[in-house]
């Protein structure tokens, strides 16, 4: 069985915690997230009738940089940016992250999560600053974890491309 | 060799000429030269661009350098070694700059062995003096524990520490320290565990939380997280770290245990971790080294609790014991004593019961029976531990009748009483005439008694004049002349002994006193003052018989008569012996007015 770190990025109440619930059933309580900065969940994912095995660390989400423990990022082999479509401005904390998590454990695959989905008509994001980063070879999946749509599938697709890569 | 050897006479040749002859001369020459030494030529050429070739010398050189140094260490020529001497510390300082993880990860496995080795030889000493420590020590677990070290052969510092350090390793982390992903995982039998991928990952956070936060520098880690009686100790090494879960008190020998099987591991699938991208199958492996990891001490606590439990089992069994033989005792007591009060006549027992420390008991007592508390003391039970509720009662047991009657009716000395279980009350012996009449009347009122059966009580006033009549039939015979008592007189004589007696004690009852008067009589031999006298010497002699038997002098008379008043032939005894005799006069007087007729 391969094992996977990947960690869940993205701005302060973007939903990466309840994506990771929607995913999973956790044995920590929520209350790791604001002491010590990070939940740890598992999820098994089959693959190809591969198992693999998602060890999901998520992060505490700060709107600003430096508070994101940068060390918790060492070892994932992928992550989830995580944006949260009615706020605009966690798109662009997103692409930030994006740069300063690269920086330090190198180029590994991610994905763009835009959720919310189920709160479309409040989206504030703009579809070509969307297009430019699709343009650049990211992975964008647009997910609701109030509905669940799109969650297994953004899991799966990260964890396809970590096992590919 | 070769090659420059051919060549040195060619040039001396080619130069010798080439003075003396044209340049057709020197072509023709090169011809010949290239004719004759072509190939050495090129071969000269060959080993001059070699030389000058960098590349290519380095290459030669290195193909020899190894063989070369081997050479030369053999030869034990230090020269080499002193040479490269500054070469080695100044690339050691070099790579040391460049990436200190370098060095520190390839020396890792020679520096555990080497600094334990140290910490090994320092604790040596600390324990040796810790043993001399405590055997100056006189405390009564030193005793206990100097006993254990006899016993089991250890060093008595061992024993202290084996008695202090408890402990048990319940699960074994080996974590990938990069990725912080669990490479293997192993439980003691009967632990509960969660999710070890979680929990791995967790404790790589929690490191990185505490040197994130605190401001350590950067060769620092966390190595000991301890909570109550649990203590995670994480044992780092360059690509995975050691995590062990313990309870207990854990000795330093463990963390001995520790470091060794990380180095272990990274000994054997350094490899395997450095390229790990997340198949934890291989380190599979390393089950035997986290194995030999899980390490207990139960056992001696054990041993020591249930040598305490023994101690306290025997202490509570004897305690039980002795409250046991105690409380049995006690009961034992107490039921012999409400038996005994059970037997006892004029005593009903109604109820009797046992409290904590105390007994309480109440029932009915007739007056006349026997004082319950006197029965206590016998039975060993003290009176103070009983609280008694008497009520008073009349029992018409036959026997507490019989004491009531005695108490009542007061009975002359020479009266028995008896009362038959009808309650017929028998009276026996000599009583006057006045007490018979009265106890007949009184006991008619005493309860218990039914009736009163006196046929065989006999007036003492009837007896009195009975025994008086028989003692003046007496005749005491003497022989012819004699003053001395004839020898076959001593029954008769000791009849009359035991009737005087007897009728003194009867009379007593009466306030009266016996006088008995002693007659002595002669018969008609020899002259009337012969007579006389005679007469006079038997009735003393008798007198003095019978003083010395024991009767009162004061209560005896002798008179001698003579034949003044003889006695009358009786039962054909001749007259003249029935008056060779002592006969005797019995008179009864008032003690008052015998004190008034004495003086």
């Amino acid at each position: 069985m391969i094992q996977k770190k990947i960690c869940m990025v993205g701005a302060f109440a973007t939903g990466k915690t309840s994506l990771v619930a929607r995913f999973v059933r956790s044995i920590y309580s929520d209350v790791y997230q604001t002491t010590v900065g990070v939940k740890i969940d598992k999820k098994l994912v089959n693959l190809n009738n591969q198992e693999v095995s998602l060890i999901l660390w998520d992060l505490h989400g700060e709107d600003e940089l430096q508070k994101v423990r940068m060390s918790y990022l060492r070892g994932a082999s992928g992550y989830f940016l995580v944006v949260d479509g009615t706020r605009r401005s966690t798109f662009e904390t997103a692409l930030a992250l994006q740069a300063k998590v690269e920086e330090i454990i190198g180029a590994v695959p991610f994905i763009l999560v835009l959720n919310k989905l189920d709160l479309q008509a409040d989206w504030e994001l703009e579809e070509g600053a969307i297009a430019q980063v699709i343009q650049q070879g990211w992975t964008v999946i647009e997910s609701s974890a109030k509905t669940g749509l799109g969650v297994e599938e953004a899991f799966l697709t990260l964890t396809q491309k970590m096992v590919e890569g | 060799m070769s090659v420059s050897d051919a060549e040195h006479p060619v040039d001396e040749t080619s130069v010798n000429h080439s003075s003396n002859h044209s340049s057709s001369d020197e072509d023709a020459l090169a011809e010949l030269r290239n004719l004759l030494f072509g190939v050495e030529q090129r071969q000269l050429r060959q080993i001059q661009e070699r030389l000058e070739d960098p590349k290519l010398r380095a290459e030669d050189l290195g193909k020899v350098l190894a063989e070369a140094v081997v050479l030369q260490t053999l030869q034990e020529n230090e020269q080499l070694t002193e040479a490269m001497v500054p070469t080695i510390e100044s690339a050691i300082q070099a790579s040391v700059k460049k990436d200190l993880t370098v060095i520190a990860d390839a020396i890792f496995p020679v520096i555990g062995p080497a600094s334990r080795r140290a910490i090994a030889t320092a604790l040596e000493a600390t324990l040796q003096s810790l043993n001399q420590a405590l055997e100056n020590s006189l405390t009564p677990q030193s005793f206990a524990w100097r006993l254990e070290a006899l016993q089991t052969g250890k060093s008595f510092a061992e024993v202290v520490l084996l008695r202090t350090l408890l402990y048990r390793v319940e699960q074994v982390f080996l974590i990938h320290k990069e990725t912080s992903l669990l490479l293997h995982h192993v439980a003691a039998p009967g632990v509960e565990t969660l999710d070890a991928d979680l929990v791995s990952a967790m404790l790589k956070a929690i490191q990185d939380f505490v040197r994130d936060s605190f401001n350590t520098s950067s060769g620092d880690s966390l190595d000991t997280l301890r909570f109550g009686e649990l203590t995670i100790w994480i044992e780092q090494g360059p690509q995975a770290v050691l995590a062990g879960v313990i309870r207990g008190n854990a000795p330093y020998e463990l963390r001995i245990v520790f470091q060794q099987a990380i180095e272990k591991i990274h000994q054997a699938q350094g490899k395997a971790l450095a390229d790990f991208q997340g198949n934890a199958a291989v380190f599979e492996a390393s089950h035997a080294d986290l194995e030999d990891c899980l390490r207990s001490r139960y056992r001696h606590k054990k041993q020591g609790n249930t040598a305490y439990a023994w101690a306290a089992m025997g202490v509570l069994l004897l305690a039980l014991g002795i409250f046991g033989f105690f409380g049995f005792r006690a009961r034992q007591r107490w039921a012999t004593y409400l038996e005994q009060l059970k037997a006892e006549p004029g005593i009903v027992v109604i109820e009797a019961k046992r409290g904590w420390r105390k007994y309480f008991i109440s029932g009915l007592r007739d007056p006349l029976a026997v004082d319950p508390d006197q029965l206590l003391q016998p039975v060993g039970i003290n009176p103070q531990a009983v609280v008694s509720q008497w009520e008073p009662y009349l029992s018409f047991d036959s026997e507490l009748a019989a004491t009531r009657v005695k108490d009542l009716l007061k009975p002359p000395a020479n009266v028995s009483l008896s009362l038959d279980e009808d309650g017929v009350l028998h009276m026996s012996g000599t009583a006057p005439r006045a007490w018979i009449a009265e106890a007949q009347q009184l006991a008619q009122f005493i309860p218990g008694v039914a009736q009163v059966e006196v046929s065989d009580l006999i007036e003492t006033e009837v007896e009195l004049e009975s025994i008086q009549r028989q003692i003046e039939d007496q005749i005491l015979q003497f022989q012819e002349g004699e003053a001395a008592i004839a020898p076959n007189q001593d029954e008769s004589l000791q009849t009359l002994v035991e009737q005087i007696k007897r009728l003194t004690t009867l009379a007593a009852a009466f306030n009266q006193t016996v006088q008995v008067e002693a007659i002595g009589r002669a018969n008609n031999n020899g002259s009337e003052a012969q007579k006389l006298a005679l007469s006079q010497s038997r009735a003393d002699a008798i007198v003095a018989l019978l003083t010395s038997a024991g009767i009162e002098p004061e209560s005896l008379t002798a008179q001698g008569i003579g034949t003044s008043n003889p006695l009358q032939n009786q039962s054909g005894i001749s007259t003249v012996e029935i008056n060779r005799s002592v006969s005797f006069k019995v008179s009864l007087t008032d003690e008052a007015s015998s004190e008034i007729s004495n003086p």
